[in-house]
């Protein structure tokens, strides 16, 4: 897409996101303000998934880790949100600089290990219930006031999830242009050639898995203030399974795609377990439906009828 | 003190031998077709259901180990055949695709099964317990797994390392390509090892059923469990399976006793560890 379109329909896009509350009912603000949370982990997971070529599956371990830290520290300790939010962001991201010793593998041992690290996180927050309070998790979350605003309401804090994510896609989309982002697309397509025009491979993907890690730990105290309570389904595997399902349903290694995908999918469950009992199966076959028939996603379909259209002409 | 540590040795022997039945045959189908089947603890799962169904209907438990066995190669082998073929060797794809598939299974499970605790009964003969040398009592089911464990890895080793079938798998594990340019059928092979080790976490869950009993869940808990096994002892190797599941059982069976809160802690940092200098775990290859 050519440069003015892109921002032409971005502007169009964040107005009618704006409007929106105006005209849709409660169910659809809420519906969208998670939509932007579990974009943003979406985002998280496919900064490695898309431009780094590391299929990643603990990224609930960030995204939970930082939510109990925030949420633990907010309601036991009474800390204020300035400080409970970053740390909660800090705590995710140390985890992130253990856990991201894996990339020292590749391929298949990547991912199982991934899994395994993840479900260490799970197996804490569910059975250390004196500290993390097991299967009810941490409850009464306060809403955040964030410069003298309070953000009680669904509509302040979906405002203020618009924010968060129009912003983070503008950052996000500086950072994979920038040198960086073309050194872990390098590594993606070819690490033995990196390697021999003088990069160290694992240094670079390193870097990267901690600052997915940070971005997963964002996204999870901004969902711990918007569900204002959190438990071990946070941390769980079809989390970080599903994560990675919004990255390629709505089209990995792009900038929107991981955003579209979190619609699609939440929209998908929810629409589907209104009228379904069997709603994880319905998700499951839309897992199978991807791999086999759109592993390219959204973005990738809509591009190639465009390129389709534009042969046919 | 010494009775408990030795109990909890051969409770950790018995979920070993429970372990070894699921990772022998994740790390097989690895080795061989490179495929990375994340369904492997829905089968699991799935069988220890169908074990239960038709030990209610028969009552024999021996019928039931065979049914749930049976009837997850069979479902292994269209799910083969069907989906997990068409990704190649594509190990992202093999991983979402299979992720699906647990969860339809999982869910179906759950909308037939109910979410509680269901026991696969135990036979009359195997439910007492037994009296160990040194005056430890011991249930008996717990005992016989591990002798059905170490049974199945005797035949498994026995069949990988003295037959030619076995002979030809391992070949098949090293170069794929050259055994089939031999004039070896490969493609047959593959139903082969695909349908026993489908067959090995059916039969898992009738057992795993008997005294972990199943429930909703079970197959993600069971499947991390198997994976650690699997990344301890190396990717499509036997002998990492065995040695693996016997670490992960003691591993796990002492952590629960001594640092309940912590167990996951006992397990993964040693795993991790242990990653950290031998990427490909103990006896594994570099894929």
């Amino acid at each position: 897409m050519e440069r003015k379109h892109l921002i032409a329909w971005s502007v169009v896009a964040v107005a009618i996101a704006a409007l929106l509350p105006l005209v849709a009912g409660p169910f659809w603000v809420a519906l969208l303000t998670q939509m932007f949370i579990f974009g943003l982990l979406a985002l998280s997971v496919d900064l490695l998934l898309g431009h780094a070529g590391l299929f990643s599956l603990c990224h609930a371990a960030f995204f939970s880790v930082a939510a109990y830290t925030t949420a633990i520290l907010q309601v036991r300790y009474g800390v204020s949100t300035a400080l409970a939010a970053p740390a909660g962001i800090v705590a995710g991201t140390l985890l992130g600089l253990v856990f991201g010793l894996s990339v020292r593998t590749r391929g298949v041992y990547f991912i199982l290990i991934t899994i395994a690290l993840g479900y260490i996180v799970w197996g804490v927050a569910y059975r250390w219930s004196s500290f993390t309070g097991g299967d009810n998790g941490v409850t009464n979350v306060p809403r955040p006031t964030i410069a003298g605003f309070e953000l009680e309401s669904m509509t302040s804090y979906y405002y203020f999830m618009l924010a968060v994510i129009v912003l983070s896609l503008l950052a996000y989309r500086v950072l994979v242009a920038s040198p960086f982002g073309l050194t872990l697309r390098g590594i993606k397509t070819s690490e033995t050639r990196m390697t021999s025009v003088g990069f160290r491979p694992n240094r670079h993907l390193y870097a990267a898995f901690v600052l997915s890690a940070a971005i997963a730990s964002f996204a999870g105290v901004l969902y711990v203030y918007y569900n204002r309570f959190v438990n071990p389904v946070s941390a769980s595997f079809p989390i970080s399974v599903e994560a990675v399902l919004m990255a390629i349903v709505g089209g990995s290694g792009t900038i929107v795609g991981p955003l579209l995908g979190s619609g699609i999918v939440l929209a998908l469950r929810n629409w589907v377990s209104s009228f379904f009992e069997l709603h994880a199966a319905v998700m499951g076959l839309v897992f199978i439906a991807v791999v086999l028939w759109a592993p390219n996603g959204l973005v990738g379909l809509l591009a190639s009828l465009r390129a389709n259209r534009r042969a046919a002409r | 003190m010494t009775t408990s540590a030795i109990l909890q040795a051969i409770n950790g022997t018995s979920f070993a031998a429970l372990l070894f039945l699921l990772a022998s045959g994740f790390t097989l189908s690895f080795g061989l077709m490179r495929v990375v089947n994340m369904a492997h603890g829905a089968y699991y799962l799935l069988g220890g259901y169908v074990g239960l169904a038709i030990v209610q209907v028969t009552g024999s438990f021996s019928a039931a180990i065979l049914a749930g066995g049976a009837a997850i190669a069979l479902l292994g082998f269209f799910v083969d055949r069907a989906l997990i073929r068409r990704t190649g060797e594509n190990h992202l794809a093999q991983v979402l695709l299979t992720v699906g598939i647990a969860f339809v299974i999982g869910d179906v499970a759950l909308w037939i099964w109910g979410g509680d605790n269901l026991k696969v009964p135990v036979p009359m003969f195997l439910r007492g317990a037994v009296e160990l040398p040194g005056g430890i009592v011991y249930p008996a089911f717990r005992l016989m797994l591990i002798g059905l464990g170490l049974v199945v890895a005797l035949v498994l080793w026995l069949l990988y390392h003295k037959t030619q079938i076995g002979a030809v798998v391992r070949a098949g594990v090293d170069d794929r390509e050259m055994v089939a340019a031999n004039g070896i059928h490969v493609d047959r092979l593959f139903i082969v090892v695909s349908a026993l080790a489908s067959f090995l976490a059916g039969t898992a869950g009738v057992v795993g059923g008997a005294f972990l009993t199943l429930y909703p869940g079970a197959e993600w808990e069971i499947l991390v469990f198997a994976l650690v096994v699997v990344i301890v002892g190396g990717l499509g190797s036997l002998e990492g399976a065995m040695i693996g599941a016997l670490i992960v059982g003691l591993l796990d069976a002492y952590g629960r006793w001594l640092l309940p809160e912590f167990s996951y802690f006992v397990l993964f940092g040693p795993m991790a560890i242990l990653m950290l200098f031998r990427p490909t775990g103990l006896f594994g290859k570099a894929h």
